[in-house]
C-alpha cells in the first residue's frame, strides 16, 4: 500500500510490494498511489518550512494541530445525538451547557491548545428540532463550524453559494439536497460566528425504537447535524444528488465576466 | 479588526505557473487509481493555517475573507483545497512574510528533495 506521511510525502509503505511476509505469510497487492510530485505537494512544504524559519509556529505545533485535524471527524456528534436521543437527563444537560456536556462523550473543545483553536473556542449550543421547527447551520460570514464535533467543514459549506443562498431561500437550497419540508414546517437559519458554534440535533425518527446508541449514531450523518438532511433508517452516508441551483447567485466578479 | 484588510489580486507569476499545470489532485488522482478524496498535503495546510492564526500572524477570519477575494478572481478556476493552498502562499508573499524569491528558491530545494535517491 502507499502512504503518506503528514507533510505530504508519498513514500513506501513496509507492505508495498505484494509480497508474503508475516508469520501468516499473508499477501498484500499495493494500493495505487500517486507516482509524481506535483509542485502543490512541494509548495505546502515550502511555506509551511518557511513559515517555521521565521519565527511564525514551531514545527511541534503544526504537528499538533495536524494530528487533531486528522483526528476530527463527524463521528463525535453522531454520539452526541444518540445519546441525547435516549438520554433525557444528558438531553437535558446538553441543551443547558454544550460545550460543557461534550466532555461527556468525550470531546474537549479547548482541545489541542488547552484555550482551543481561535475559531472553535466557542459557546456551543445545540439546535432541537421538533416535529414543526427545523434547523439549519450556515456562517454567511466566512466558514465557523462545529470541528470538535462534526470534523472538518464539507467544501460546500464553505462554498460562497451555500453561504449566500442559505438564508434568502432555504427551502429551495435544502430541496437543493433532496430534503423537502413541507410548508407547516418553520425552517430557522443559525448563523455561527467567531463566538457561537451550532449543531443541529434533528427529530429521532420513526423505526427506531429500542435501537442501540451505536445503531443510532449511525444514521446520524454529518449532514444531519447541519441541517441539510434528516435521519431515517437505512441511511448512513451523505452521499446525495446534486441538484442544480435554481437561482444561483452571482458575485459583482462574476457579473462582470458575464457583462464582457 | 483586521479582517476588513483588503488582499491585492495582482497575479504572482510563481503560483500563476502552478496553477496552470493541471496538476490538481482531482486530475492527477483519477490518472494513478487513487481514490483517496484529498491529497495527502491536506491536513498539513490545514495544521498550517490553525497555526498563523494561534500565532497571530494571520487570524483565521482575515484569511477567510482573503481566501474568498481570491476564489472569485485569480484563483477561481483552481479547487479546493489546492484554492486554499495558493490563497494562502498569495495572502503570505502579499504581507511580507515571504518572498517570492525565497519562496522559489525554497521549493527547488524542497523537490531536488523529494526526488533524492
Amino acid at each position: 500500500m502507499s502512504a503518506a506521511d503528514k507533510h505530504g510525502h508519498e513514500r513506501e509503505h513496509a507492505h508495498g510490494h505484494g509480497h508474503k511476509h508475516g508469520g501468516d505469510g499473508h499477501t498484500h497487492k499495493a494500493a495505487p498511489m500517486v507516482e509524481e510530485i506535483t509542485d502543490y505537494e512541494v509548495l505546502e512544504i515550502a511555506v509551511r518550512e518557511l513559515a517555521i524559519e521565521h519565527g511564525l509556529f514551531t514545527a511541534e505545533d503544526h504537528r499538533k494541530f495536524t494530528e487533531w485535524a486528522e483526528a476530527v471527524g463527524p463521528a463525535a456528534g453522531s454520539r452526541l445525538v444518540a445519546k441525547a436521543w435516549t438520554d433525557p437527563a444528558f438531553k437535558a444537560r446538553l441543551l443547558k451547557d454544550g460545550t460543557e456536556a461534550c466532555k461527556e462523550v468525550g470531546i474537549d473543545w479547548a482541545e489541542p491548545t488547552g484555550f482551543g483553536t481561535p475559531s472553535d473556542y466557542t459557546n456551543f449550543r445545540v439546535l432541537e428540532d421538533t416535529p414543526t421547527l427545523h434547523h439549519v447551520i450556515v456562517c454567511t460570514l466566512c466558514s465557523c463550524y462545529p470541528r470538535p464535533l462534526l470534523g472538518m467543514s464539507p467544501e460546500w459549506y464553505r462554498s460562497t453559494n451555500y453561504r449566500r443562498r442559505l438564508v434568502r431561500w432555504p427551502r429551495e437550497v435544502l430541496a437543493e439536497f433532496g430534503l423537502i419540508l413541507p410548508p407547516e414546517v418553520e425552517i430557522r437559519i443559525e448563523d455561527s460566528n467567531q463566538k457561537c458554534r451550532f449543531m443541529v440535533m434533528p427529530v429521532r425518527p420513526q423505526g427506531t425504537d429500542n435501537w442501540s446508541e451505536e445503531k443510532l449514531a449511525a444514521i446520524v450523518t454529518r449532514d444531519c447535524m447541519i441541517g441539510v438532511a434528516l435521519p431515517r433508517p437505512g441511511r448512513t452516508t451523505d452521499i446525495h444528488p446534486v441538484h442544480k441551483a435554481r437561482r444561483p447567485v452571482q458575485s459583482a466578479a462574476q457579473h462582470a465576466r458575464a457583462a464582457e | 479588526m483586521s479582517a476588513k484588510r483588503t488582499i491585492d489580486v495582482g497575479p504572482v507569476a510563481l503560483l500563476e505557473a502552478i496553477q496552470h499545470q493541471g496538476k490538481e489532485w482531482d486530475v492527477i488522482a483519477p490518472r494513478y487509481g487513487v481514490t483517496n478524496p484529498n491529497p495527502p498535503w491536506k491536513s498539513s495546510l490545514t495544521g498550517t493555517c490553525e497555526c498563523l492564526s494561534v500565532g497571530g500572524t494571520l487570524p483565521a477570519l482575515e484569511r477567510r475573507k482573503a481566501e474568498d477575494v481570491l476564489a472569485d478572481s485569480i484563483y477561481r478556476e483552481v479547487p479546493a483545497p489546492e484554492r486554499d493552498l495558493l490563497a494562502l502562499a498569495h495572502i503570505l508573499l502579499r504581507r511580507g512574510l515571504v518572498t517570492e524569491s525565497d519562496l522559489a528558491e525554497r521549493m527547488h530545494t524542497v523537490r531536488s528533495r523529494l526526488q533524492a535517491g
